[in-house]
Parts: C-alpha cells; structure tokens; sequence
C-alpha cells in the first residue's frame, strides 16, 4: 500500500486517530511518519531541453532556409531537434551550428572544449593540449608551493615539448 | 550466492561516507546516426564494430561482448542492481549490448543513447583513479575506431548537456546523520548553483533510498576533465565535512542516548523481522551503517549496507532463488537473508 500522505512511498507506518468517537486510519510512508518528506529530487530532461532549444531558436531570425535545413547524415531539422531535445549524429552539430550554439552555452557557459582530444585522430592538438594541461598542474602545484610535484610536472612537460618539437621537424 | 562486485565488497577511501565513485564517458562513431536516430542496419554495424574492438581491451584484463537480446530478464535486471547498466538499457533489449570486465568493475554499454558509455566503478572517493581507467579504455577503443569529435564542441553526444568531455563523475554519498537533523536539502540544494547535480541511487528520477545520494557534474564544455574532477572533488569534500559535523552533533552528551537508541532499534529490527520491503530495508541497514561507522554499534561491518543493499533487491534475490517470486514471497526472503548475514558478519567479527 502506498503512502495516504506522499502517495509515493510504501506505508510502513498505520496512523489511527480517534477524534469525538470518530475513527480514521492513515498508512504512512517512514519519512512522512516522521514528518521528513522525503527528497526526490529529478525533472523532466527531456522537457526543460526542448523548451530551451525553442527559446534559443526563436530569439533567431528563422529564415525559411533554416527551417528547410535537414542534416545530410541523419536527415533530422531543426523542428526535429527542437521535439526532442536531441541531436541525431555527429554532423547535426556542424550543420546547426549557428542554432545549437546558443544552446550549448546556456547548458554549459561556454561554447568550447578544453579537454581530451583523440589522440589518433588529431595528434598535433592532442599533445598541445597535454601541454597546456601539465602547464595549468605546473602553475598550480607552484602556486601551492608543492614544488616536488611542481618538478615532475616540470620534466614531463619538457619531454612532451621536444617530443612534439622533433615531430614537427621530420 | 552470487559473487559480488569487488567494488561492492571493498572499503574505499573515506568509505565511512563515500561509498563509491562512478566516472561516465560517451563515445560515438563517426558517419553514423547517433542509435535514437540509427536505422537497424547502422545498429548492427555498431555492435559488430564492439564485438571486433572487445579483444583489444585485454591489456586492461578480460572483457565479454555480451548482446543484451541473448541475456534473460533476470540477468539484465542484475546488472542494473550492480549499476552495470542503465534501467533503459535493460528495457529495450533490441540492438544492444554490453562489454564486460570480469571483475564487474567496467563496463561499456553498447547503443544506450549514444554508440558507447564507458564506466567505471571504484569503492570509495578515487574520482582521479576512476578516471584514468575510463581515460585508458577510451585510448584503446580510439585506437581502432573513429569517435565522432570537433574540436570545438568536442566529443560529440547525442544530448547536448553531454557534450565536450561527455564525462560524467559520480560520487554515491550514504548522508544519514545530515538527513537525521534534517539539512540535506539545504546543504545539497547548494550544488546545483555550482554546475553540480544530486540524483537517487539509481539515477535519474530515482528516490535517495538509505540516504544514499550520487553527487555529479553537469557541466562537460569549457572544463577539462581534470578541472571537472577537482571541482567535484571539492564539493565532496565539503559536504563530507558537513556529514561529519552532523555525525558528531548526533553524538554529543545530550543526544547520545537518543542517537544510541535510535540505531540499535533498527538494528534490533533487522535482526528479527520476519517480513521486509526494500524501501524498509535499505532505511534500516543505512542506520546500521551508521551505528557501525560511529562505534556505536560495535564489531560490525561498515560495508554491509553496500553489499546488501544490491543482494536485498529483486532480481538478486530471484537470482537466488533460482525462480521468479511474488513480492510478498520476496518481502519474506529479504527479511530472513539480512537475518542471515547480519548473524553471519556480526557474529563472526565478535567472536574474533
């Protein structure tokens, strides 16, 4: 039996009060028992994304050409991505780039990766990044004074750098 | 009975209160439509690409393809208890799949919502060694696929709020004693204005069962991994130092007693009921928990919340039953397996 109270939990708890000769009965959750409502948090995702791919897309002037626009691999439109909050592949975000990037920096603040980048794929960048995230540790660690870290950091970073240097001579 | 998870078994760092860290990367492959918007064909073409990538894992120990439509419901629904897979991926078995370790510690689920999530579970607070696992088996499967990227937005996902890094890190925070004086939501409402965001045990719309809360990042562009871990690591830290505070208010001299009596009234509950629904259960063994991490409750030990916390839910105990079981059968089984093993752990400890 569920709850009488959350209607969400099961009843663990059977409340009776007598009140002028008049008996009721409630079941009740642990957590509403005890007067802790119990915290679910949770939302609907996919709800609040569609909500903001409109409002994003309708601050734009919709062109009809944008509304025409379909993704060459997976066919998907903007109205499509709008319905349900998502993209269909990896070339929807290039194709809608202009409309998605509103979206993106009202998701994350930002409209830019800094992080990983495959190394197989794009290995100049791969090592520019490593670079830089060892220069952010190096700065860090000096800025906490851990200078025995700092050092490690210190090395890799320079074997990182003659490494890409030599790379790039051949 | 099934052999748990070595995740579930172990103490980690800081295991008083963190009982887990998850760290989450999704993948996808280029020139193919992420699996919502995938036709059959392209589905299978993923999965054989999984099945033929799978061998080259076996520098980071054994792993098994296994496809979820060959595997009972049962089966399924266990590795969701063991937060191996997601409850949606159990549910639409067709085209899917899942890479397992043998230790159960990782596993890549194979066209969930995108073409492949790489997880990996650690007992306690390790988010950095959680991640350089996840980051390893992400070098090797890019070694023989072509991942879906764009060096401005990153790994490409098929849910914008994944984007960029599409990592996610979880922390699972077992939270009684902030719970008890009633400032959990004050302290982890805090998080959301941080790109933080708190879910249930089992995700996404799931209730915080036993006090048990997964503390995540919400944010994957403009932040590097590193930069995305620090900052849930100062989090965590934060809020374990608020757990602790209350842990410590709950002890002092004036409400000791009524501590006390409180955790040995569930323990005396969970030594002798009879019947049991999980709900219950999970209430009651976060309290012994508690008591034990508290030295309340003497020679216990701490980590049976974790272990049964997965063995009490359905499908484990149907598993161990061997059949399928109607709920109050179940409500039965429970109650008389945490019997059992409180009799077994508890016993054994105090006569050392």
């Amino acid at each position: 039996m569920l709850c009488d109270k959350c209607g969400q939990n099961e009843a663990t708890v059977k409340f009776v009060q007598i009140e002028n000769n008049k008996k009721t009965e409630l079941h009740l959750c642990r957590d509403c028992a005890q007067g802790y409502p119990s915290f679910t948090p949770g939302f609907d995702l996919q709800q609040l994304l569609s909500s903001l791919f409109q409002s994003a897309f309708l601050g734009q002037k919709s062109a009809p050409s944008v509304a025409a626009k379909r993704c060459p691999t997976c066919g998907r439109s903007i109205a499509d991505i709008q319905k349900t909050g998502r993209l269909g592949c990896g070339s929807c975000y290039q194709v809608f780039q202009e409309e998605l990037n509103p979206v993106l920096r009202r998701l994350h603040g930002s409209g830019n990766h800094t992080g990983k980048v495959p190394a197989r794929a794009f290995p100049k960048v791969h090592a520019a990044r490593q670079i830089e995230e060892l220069r952010r540790r190096l700065e860090e660690c000096v800025r906490l004074e851990k200078y025995e870290e700092a050092a490690k950091y210190r090395d890799e970073l320079r074997l990182l750098e003659k490494q890409l240097a030599g790379g790039e001579a051949q | 009975m099934r052999e748990l998870a070595s995740w579930m078994r172990e103490r980690g760092p800081q295991g008083d209160i963190v009982l887990g860290t998850r760290c989450r990367l999704a993948r996808n492959l280029q020139d193919i439509p992420f699996p919502e918007a995938a036709s059959r064909e392209q589905l299978r073409e993923v999965l054989s690409k999984a099945a033929g990538v799978t061998p080259h894992l076996s520098e980071m120990g054994p792993f098994a393809f296994r496809e979820m439509a060959t595997m009972d419901a049962l089966e399924r629904e266990i590795l969701v208890e063991e937060h191996l897979i997601s409850p949606s991926h159990m549910q639409n078995p067709a085209h899917k799949a899942v890479i397992l370790n043998a230790e159960r510690n990782i596993s890549i689920m194979v066209n969930e919502e995108d073409h492949f999530r790489i997880q990996v579970l650690k007992p306690g607070l390790q988010l950095e060694q959680a991640w350089q696992r996840a980051n390893s088996i992400d070098d090797l499967l890019e070694e023989h696929l072509d991942f879906a990227f764009d060096l401005q937005a990153g790994y490409l996902t098929s849910c914008p709020t994944n984007v960029g890094t599409a990592l996610r890190a979880s922390v699972m925070l077992h939270l009684p004693a902030l719970r008890r004086v009633q400032k959990v939501q004050e302290v982890l409402g805090a998080v959301a204005k941080f790109g933080l965001t708190v879910r249930g045990l089992y995700g996404e719309g799931s209730d915080a069962w036993g006090n048990v809360y997964q503390l995540s990042n919400q944010i994957t562009l403009g932040q590097s991994e590193d930069e995305t871990l620090e900052h849930l690591a100062r989090f965590t830290a934060q809020i374990l130092h608020s757990e602790r505070q209350a842990r410590e208010y709950l002890l002092e001299k004036e409400r000791r007693l009524t501590t006390e009596d409180w955790l040995y009234r569930s323990y005396g509950i969970l030594q002798n009921a009879r019947i049991i629904a999980s709900q219950e259960a999970m209430e009651l063994l976060s309290d012994l928990k508690l008591g034990i991490d508290l030295g309340v409750i003497p020679h216990g030990d701490p980590e049976l919340l974790k272990q049964l916390m997965v063995q009490i839910r359905a499908a484990h105990l149907q598993s161990l039953m061997g059949q399928p079981l109607p709920a109050q059968e179940r409500d039965r089984l429970r109650a008389s397996l945490i019997r059992d093993t409180l009799q077994k752990q508890m016993g054994k400890t105090q006569g050392e």
